[in-house]
């Protein structure tokens, strides 16, 4: 009875998560709300018996990636985008056909797994179940699973270099431009004590970095 | 006779449980902000507030008498909801992992019969202490962004960036810890430290691991010398700069509570949990080795308070990443050598 009551609950939480982030003008409650999605999609897993795919899904997405969402809703200007709201409207009648069709295909899977089976299928007590405790996602994972795992943390790797590459890039600073946090900005007087009062703007990391690009040679 | 499998019986327990888990460790955190204040004014030679209550013991009920009445001011163009919600996902954030920790062995108590002492125990109870500090983010980025204020939304973006890069090496230091134990349950990995009369603990061959837990715990923790979010001599008081009464006081039980979240968490993991001599024969003696080892890295925090100045945010993203990140490496690539030829 519990489990059927908690069931409602979360389900309820996420699928009225989802309407309101779908609903939102404002990008960032469109991603408060899908803090919230992913929130009660763990507590769903929980009750599956998944408590490690439960934990990973809050760290990855609702600590990790959603954080560097919001981060940069935050540093870009929110009323840009609430100044055209008829910008998607086109959108509205294929939402609406492919929303028809999404439904369609659930109660043609529903009737037909129900039609195979002459009875329902017994519930099985996930209490005792096993399979979504840490201990065999690891196992499967580093045995059965190897090759796709490790494909995995190459790309995953290489995304981090390519991502390290990018964001390296010491430049010019354009008027206008917006400094991501973590990144210095260097005036040209602060890098050449020669040149007192020019102050050209870098973006860059190191001040070797910003000497490069302004063609400052140390001759010393 | 009661029924005590009854599920409805079993749920309602928990929640008594829970609460008392919370009041007591709200009283806890309400005395530490008493001590901080008492020993700092000791290391600099002051007297501290001494006033109400001997020697200032019913200050803290002081102190919150006065967040309550005081006038709530919230400033006109913030973005109402959103500065509403984010000391609520503090606070809740910061109380939630409370319920995970065993604070001590199993006792038998004189007519329920043997319990343990731990709240909720489940397989995965590290990963989900984790999940819940990496969620208390929001509460900060959202507190400054809201509130529609300069040093406010500096204060956040700064407070997000440490967090995100500090937990990085937090978790990573757990891992040596994970890999000696082999699981993710907290009251076993304190069951694998009981040897060698309660003292073996896993800071021994975990030296490496303890260091770097401690060390980005304070800067998860926003403490000094990693109080840049709220370096008042440039941010005024940083993401919290326009709350007032008891939003503020939300804020501020939300950093003494992850403070005591993640002294109970080095005290579990690293500290033998509530091991310690002659717990064996006397289970009781365990709380209060638990509470010992909690209050001892409490006292370490405002020790560090008094003594250390604060570091620039370019020095601080450097230690970060440049420092701390491939050290928490090394030591998982040593711990997991050395279990490998069984060694530790």
């Amino acid at each position: 009875m519990f489990a059927t009551l908690l069931f409602i609950l979360f389900a309820g939480l996420a699928v009225g998560c989802a309407i309101s982030m779908v609903a939102q003008r404002n990008p960032l409650y469109s991603a408060i709300s899908l803090i919230g999605v992913f929130i009660s999609l763990a507590c769903l897993y929980v009750m599956l018996a998944a408590p490690f795919i439960a934990a990973v899904q809050v760290i990855v997405y609702a600590g990790a990636i959603m954080v560097l969402v919001v981060f940069v809703i935050m540093l870009l200007n929110v009323e840009e985008e609430e100044r055209h709201p008829l910008r998607l409207r086109y959108l509205v009648p294929t939402a609406v056909v492919l929303a028809a069709l999404l439904v369609a295909e659930a109660t043609f899977i529903i009737y037909t797994a129900n039609a195979n089976e002459t009875s329902p299928a017994p519930l099985r007590d996930l209490s005792t179940s096993d399979v979504g405790l840490t201990e065999m996602i690891g196992r499967g994972l580093f045995t059965q699973y190897l090759l796709p795992f490790e494909i995995t943390s190459i790309l995953l790797l290489m995304a981090i270099v390519g991502a390290m590459t990018l964001a390296r890039r010491a430049t010019l600073m354009q008027p206008g431009a917006r400094v991501v946090p973590g990144a210095q900005v260097l005036t040209k007087s602060t890098v050449d004590p020669k040149a007192v009062g020019d102050a050209t703007p870098v973006i860059a990391h190191t001040t070797r970095e910003a000497e490069e690009v302004l063609r400052i040679h140390d001759k010393g | 006779m009661m029924d005590w499998n009854n599920p409805l019986i079993q749920v309602g327990l928990k929640l008594l449980a829970i609460t008392i888990t919370f009041t007591v460790v709200l009283m806890i955190v309400a005395y530490t902000v008493l001590a901080e204040r008492r020993i700092l004014a000791f290391i600099q030679g002051r007297l501290g507030p001494n006033r109400v209550g001997y020697g200032g013991m019913l200050q803290p009920f002081a102190d919150l008498l006065k967040f309550i009445l005081k006038e709530e001011i919230v400033p006109d163009k913030s973005t109402k909801f959103v500065y509403f919600l984010a000391p609520i996902i503090a606070i809740v954030a910061a109380l939630m992992p409370m319920i995970v920790y065993p604070f001590g062995p199993e006792i038998n108590l004189p007519w329920l019969g043997p319990i343990k002492l731990v709240v909720a125990r489940f397989d995965v109870a590290l990963l989900y202490v984790l999940g819940i500090t990496s969620v208390g983010v929001y509460g900060i980025a959202l507190a400054g962004w809201s509130s529609n204020n300069k040093y406010s939304l500096m204060g956040g973006l700064r407070s997000s960036a440490q967090l995100i890069s500090y937990e990085l090496s937090l978790g990573l230091s757990l891992i040596g810890v994970i890999l000696m134990s082999g699981t993710l349950d907290l009251y076993s990995i304190v069951e694998q430290q009981s040897g060698w009369y309660g003292m073996k603990w896993n800071i021994v061959p975990q030296i490496i691991g303890f260091i770097v837990y401690m060390i980005s715990a304070i800067a998860e923790t926003n403490r000094v010398p990693f109080d840049l979010p709220e370096a008042e001599t440039e941010l005024v008081a940083g993401f919290h700069t326009e709350y007032s009464a008891l939003k503020f006081a939300l804020f501020f039980m939300a950093e003494y509570v992850n403070m005591f979240t993640v002294s109970m968490l080095a005290t579990t993991l690293f500290l033998g949990g509530w091991n310690g001599p002659g717990v064996q024969q006397f289970p009781t003696l365990g709380v209060f080795y638990f509470l010992g080892k909690v209050v001892f890295f409490l006292f370490l925090y405002i020790w560090l308070r008094g003594t250390l100045p604060r570091f620039r945010f370019d020095q601080l993203m450097n230690f970060g990443w440049k420092f701390l990140l491939p050290v928490a490496l090394f030591n998982i690539i040593l711990t997991a050598t050395l279990v490998l030829f069984d060694l530790i």
